[in-house]
């Protein structure tokens, strides 16, 4: 309960200032200020040209992990990367990035969006592969320190939302309270969401779209004042969006509710951490409120989960754990979590989400999320301690 | 019932069997009566176990039905059952499994619940783990019970989702809720539901004069982004990938309720994007039961040979992979697919490439809605 209430002041604290650097970047990533930059940015390289010197240019390197267990990496961008003419493949990358830069500039001077697909197929003999496309475009948006929507660049978008949330998109009033059971596609364009209105206790992210609709045929948010959202598998960026949008305007806890297995775990630190794609916006994507709620490995134990449910670990899943164990942000910021991929890894079976409905289909809806919910969420404290007694003693006993 | 003999002069489709959307009570019924006329069979005076007759889905039961004076035609299945039977070594396990997952549904059914096929699967899997193994096996039962009882799916307590949307000049109301206004919903339009009730009790309005199908979901946002149908009247829908059930009932009902609507497909340049056409046009029977009643009259808009030959750069065109062969060869080998789409199947494989349909964006962004139109105008389709 104490852990609790101080994360909730220091969640206020950094939402306060995440939304002073949101409003600054919002304020630089404007389409005329874009347009200012890609300009000025030309002309740097056409009067370098003029002068005899080829251009050179840096681009941060931003990753959101290394491997590096030692703790003493930072968040912060990684070195630069130079780019000139001298190497070949310098110089197609940055025929490429040239290419696609003239590409957004028209996009934002027509105030038209576009799909990185549809830019492949612009000059596809000169990019000749989708993701020499994707990788400039990652460029110009570290380039111009903007988002890759503010660029006009979107996908589609994949998350569902449900329960006691109303907002504007574009104008349009989308009431999701008066079917707090139907999913709602959450929106792509999330800049243009505003007027947030809801009176949710708190935010449910869930991983996959069939929990979603069991929660939806339980009537989950007609008992239970919350917000429900699923990015159906990995988030897309139009999902973390939104949800970091939810959290900023309604600071609410926010749950997530993934399978017990790597892909799950994998899942869970791309809402909290980003992605490593994605790793220069990391700090408008990710979710750092974010708390597990469930499933845990003991929970197998705890909730009696047949035997049968408990599927092994194959050789993937494990070097999976294996490589994820690696992240250095695991250990500097959810040393808890890190415990439980051990512990995962030391088990060696997994078991989804489903498994807990075998003895009641209601069971999840009415009594495992009500009770880790009102528990204060995430793993608890004397539980954790247990277990981890018991951990290294076996592991002790072994060596 | 009704409605079938409206649509052939000489009911030839008497032979017709189909899935019918149930409420729970009457699949309940069904249920129960299978139980009685097995108990039945057993405790008579020579007692024997029944076996189970199921509908039999595979291309030898299945028919084509050409309307004569519409251009709707269909693939159907007709009364040819194959058995499940107990006393079988081979089809024994199979028997009891369709007892067993009756058993949960009804359970579920009574419950006045739902539960998705993976959550079917745990609960099979912990209550016989003898017989399920897998969830192929549990999909594969779930299909001859549908066939058994010859009520869809989502009769029976399963959950469907659907992944469709529409867009474009249509009204919707659901039973006692607002008028929706699908020009107005976004790039990401209407989600159709996965509920066919539902589905089936929407009212609909329409002033278009086409119905597009797109089959990705980005190119269906990029035309509802643009705002197609202010320049071409008409409604656009998706699957976003191949059709989901829901998707095409929609389709179906609003061919039925919009008789002199243009149907037009959107597809990629490949043999997987003519199969999807073809999924909408004539169904399929290996989807099960219900997979082939909601077809529809949808012409084959884009892309086509000609396009790719005119107005495709070959830096644009991909080799083709081995999956799209095998499309193309079943695909060729099917009866009732018209000559006019072979030939262009053959054509594909022949080049050995495939395009997408963004392809058609290397002559500038609005160059998609101009092409639409001038095919429309032109009555360029199959």
């Amino acid at each position: 309960m104490h852990e609790g209430q101080e994360s909730k002041n220091t969640c206020k604290m950094m939402t306060g200032e995440v939304e002073r650097k949101m409003e600054r970047k919002r304020l630089n990533a404007q389409p005329l200020a874009l347009i200012r930059k890609i300009k000025g940015f030309t002309r740097s390289i056409v009067e370098g040209l003029a002068r005899g010197s080829a251009p050179l240019i840096y681009i941060d390197r931003f990753r959101n992990y290394c491997t590096d267990t030692s703790g003493n990496c930072s968040g912060l961008p990684a070195g630069k990367e130079a780019i000139s003419l001298k190497r070949e493949c310098h110089a197609r990358r940055l025929d490429v990035l040239l290419r696609v830069l003239l590409i957004v500039q028209q996009l934002l001077q027509e105030k038209r969006h576009g799909s990185k697909r549809d830019i492949y197929y612009m000059h596809p003999t000169v990019f000749k592969e989708q993701s020499v496309v994707d990788r400039a475009i990652n460029d110009i948006c570290i380039l111009l320190q903007c988002s890759r929507h503010n660029l006009n660049v979107v996908s589609v978008g994949n998350g569902l939302v449900m329960g006691w949330l109303r907002y504007v998109e574009s104008g349009r009033k989308i009431d999701c309270i008066s079917n707090p059971n139907t999913a709602y596609p959450i929106p792509v364009h999330v800049e243009e969401v505003n007027d947030i209105l809801s009176v949710a206790q708190y935010v449910l992210v869930v991983e996959k779209e069939s929990v979603f609709q069991r929660l939806a045929n339980d009537q989950f948010c007609k008992r239970n004042h919350c917000i429900v959202i699923t990015g159906r598998g990995y988030p897309d960026v139009p999902t973390r969006r939104f949800l970091r949008l939810l959290i900023d305007k309604l600071h609410l806890p926010v749950y997530c509710l993934v399978d017990c297995d790597p892909y799950g775990f994998d899942i869970l630190t791309t809402y909290k951490f980003g992605s490593l794609q994605m790793a220069y916006d990391a700090t408008f994507l990710q979710v750092s409120e974010i708390q597990w709620l469930g499933v845990f490995v003991q929970d197998s134990d705890n909730y009696s989960i047949p035997q049968q449910c408990l599927l092994p670990l194959t050789v993937e899943d494990k070097r999976k754990v294996e490589a994820m164990l690696h992240r250095c942000y695991l250990q500097r910021e959810v040393p808890k979590w890190r415990f439980e991929l051990e512990l995962l890894l030391y088990k060696g079976v997994k078991f989804e989400i489903e498994a807990l409905s075998v003895h009641s289909l209601t069971f999840l809806s009415h009594e495992y999320l009500p009770s880790k919910i009102n528990n204060g969420g995430c793993l608890q404290l004397l539980g954790w301690w247990i277990t981890s007694r018991q951990y290294h003693i076996r592991v002790e006993a072994e060596h | 019932m009704g409605e079938l003999s409206r649509s052939t002069i000489f009911f030839s489709d008497q032979h017709l069997c189909y899935a019918d959307i149930l409420s729970p009570s009457q699949v309940r019924a069904r249920i129960e009566v299978a139980v009685l006329n097995f108990l039945k069979a057993l405790s008579s005076n020579s007692p024997s176990i029944s076996d189970l007759s199921l509908i039999s889905r595979n291309s030898s039961n299945s028919r084509v039905s050409r309307g004569l004076l519409t251009g709707d035609s269909w693939i159907f299945l007709s009364h040819s059952f194959c058995t499940r039977s107990l006393t079988k070594e081979n089809s024994a396990k199979s028997f009891i499994r369709v007892w067993k997952v009756m058993e949960i549904c009804y359970q579920v059914l009574v419950q006045e619940k739902r539960v998705t096929q993976r959550e079917l699967y745990y609960k099979l899997l912990c209550d016989s783990p003898d017989y399920f193994t897998s969830q192929l096996q549990v999909n594969r039962t779930i299909q001859d019970l549908v066939a058994l009882l010859r009520c869809s799916r989502y009769s029976l307590g399963i959950m469907a989702s659907s992944r469709g949307a529409i867009a474009g000049r249509l009204l919707l109301q659901e039973p006692d809720k607002e008028v929706v206004d699908c020009s107005t919903c976004g790039s990401s339009g209407y989600a159709i539901s996965g509920d066919l009730e539902l589905l089936g009790k929407l009212t609909m309005g329409t002033d278009a004069r086409y119905i597009i199908m797109v089959e990705k979901h980005a190119v269906f946002q990029r035309l509802a982004e643009d705002r197609v149908f202010n320049q071409i009247p008409c409604i656009l829908i998706t699957a976003k990938g191949f059709p989901d059930i829901a998707t095409r009932f929609l389709l179906h009902r609003m061919c039925k309720m919009f008789p002199n609507l243009l149907v037009l497909g959107l597809v990629d340049w490949n043999p997987a994007g003519l199969a999807i056409l073809c999924t909408f046009k004539f169904g399929s029977i290996g989807m099960g039961l219900e997979a082939y009643r909601y077809a529809c009259n949808i012409k084959w808009l884009g892309l086509r040979k000609d396009d790719i030959n005119q107005l495709i750069p070959k830096e644009c065109l991909v080799p083709l992979k081995p999956r799209d062969l095998q499309i193309a060869k079943s695909l060729m080998s099917s009866e009732i697919l018209q000559d006019s789409y072979k030939e262009e199947v053959a054509a594909m494989v022949q080049s050995g490439r495939r395009a997408e349909i963004e392809a058609l964006y290397c002559h500038g962004y609005d160059y998609l809605v101009k092409f639409l139109a001038t095919k429309i105008v032109q009555a360029n389709y199959l």
